[in-house]
């Protein structure tokens, strides 16, 4: 019966995120340095998949269709935009500078940065190779 | 974990509380509309500019303006997705791992690349703010501001930001990015695709993300998989930072 068994890989897919997103939250408070609970279980699912070596097909279904719905999952947070009245003009006009000059200045810096970086770091002659030879691994 | 049983407990007491038009069986739905529009309207125009936050919130905020419905009211409404913000941030590990081969291929110029980007997208956002006399909750804010949103709030709950204006400078951003970064990289003669990738990925997350996978399946893939790691350092770097 494959209907019952792709709903048991969805929920083990599932199980696995809340297990993780609890391991997280209980580790966290316990760390020397402050990090979000769920962070720490993001990093710990991680390091247990490169463990594992590939990703259960349940869990890769299941986090799939949650990353397609994050807009979703965000929108409450979002909408909390337009009922903000404690910003003066000052502060969003900062706050719109930083934004749209900050984000301008550092997407320059680092893309530049980078350029530089990797251009070094291989021959000059074929600057591409290692991306094309993806499927060699 | 009391902390998640107390959420878990206040998400099912909403669904039980007696009939009102903050609801969830309301709210769910409303919100599901309005995403659903504001991605159907994202796709018939093709612009990062109106990415299906900006349609969709602008939708439920119309709906609760017109249903007098209050933040706080609709938020305890939509608390089954609140409640989804963790296990997506965990989500987050399994793109990670499917793209953590390309680290290993590029090596140690593209995690120097991703650290000091990292450090700078909110460096650079909140000396400008300062500069200009900005507010504690406008530079809290701004400490995020290119991270991915799940990680953003995460981290905004962390460091006492606030949550609403937090998503909202993240979305932004992302449209900036999105919007500017590729034509930008390029006059700069940015010209190698897991370059620009890689620096839209980090200045705009999930938003610059989609923008990169329709230049190429390979910008797609280091814009990915920096948003990722970017994500994780700055997690790790703010509340470090902010204590000291």
């Amino acid at each position: 019966m494959p209907n019952i068994k792709t709903a048991a890989q969805w929920l083990g897919g599932a199980f696995i995120l809340v297990v993780f997103e609890l391991l997280g939250r209980s580790l966290a408070p316990i760390l020397p340095f402050p990090v979000p609970g769920s962070v720490l279980g993001m990093l710990l699912l991680l390091l247990g998949l490169m463990l594992y070596g590939e990703v259960p097909r349940g869990l890769a279904v299941v986090s799939e269709q949650l990353l397609k719905l994050l807009v979703l999952i965000f929108l409450p947070a979002a909408v909390g935009i337009y009922f903000l009245r404690d910003l003066s003009p000052r502060d969003w006009f900062a706050l719109f500078a930083a934004m749209i000059v900050g984000t301008l200045v550092s997407l320059t810096i680092s893309g530049l940065l980078l350029n530089a970086l990797l251009k070094r770091s291989r021959p000059p002659e074929s600057p591409h190779t290692l991306s094309e030879g993806k499927g060699d691994e | 974990m009391n902390e998640w049983l107390t959420q878990l407990q206040s998400v099912t007491a909403a669904f039980t509380s007696p009939w009102s038009w903050h609801h969830p069986l309301l709210m769910l739905p409303l919100n599901i509309a309005a995403f659903w529009l504001g991605l159907k309207l994202y796709r018939s125009s093709r612009t990062p500019l109106l990415h299906p936050i900006v349609g969709g919130s602008l939708l439920v905020f119309l709906i609760l303006a017109i249903a007098r419905i209050n933040y706080p009211e609709y938020q305890q409404g939509s608390g089954l997705l609140y409640f989804l913000l963790g296990p997506s941030v965990v989500a987050l590990a399994v793109p990670l791992k499917q793209n953590l081969a390309i680290v290993r291929q590029a090596g140690w110029p593209l995690m120097l690349g991703l650290l000091i980007g990292a450090i700078l997208a909110p460096l650079v956002a909140v000396i400008i703010a300062l500069l200009l006399g900005g507010s504690r909750t406008v530079l809290l804010a701004l400490t995020t501001k290119s991270v991915t949103t799940p990680v953003a709030l995460a981290l905004a709950q962390e460091v006492g930001a606030v949550q609403s204006l937090t998503a909202g400078v993240v979305a932004f951003t992302g449209i900036v990015g999105a919007v500017f970064g590729p034509s930008l990289l390029r006059r700069l003669k940015v010209t190698d695709h897991r370059v620009l990738g890689f620096a839209i990925g980090v200045n705009a997350h999930a938003i610059g993300t989609v923008r990169a996978l329709e230049i190429s399946a390979l910008c797609g893939a280091f814009s990915a998989l920096a948003m990722g790691l970017c994500g994780a350092l700055t997690a790790l770097l703010i509340p470090l930072f902010l204590a000291t």
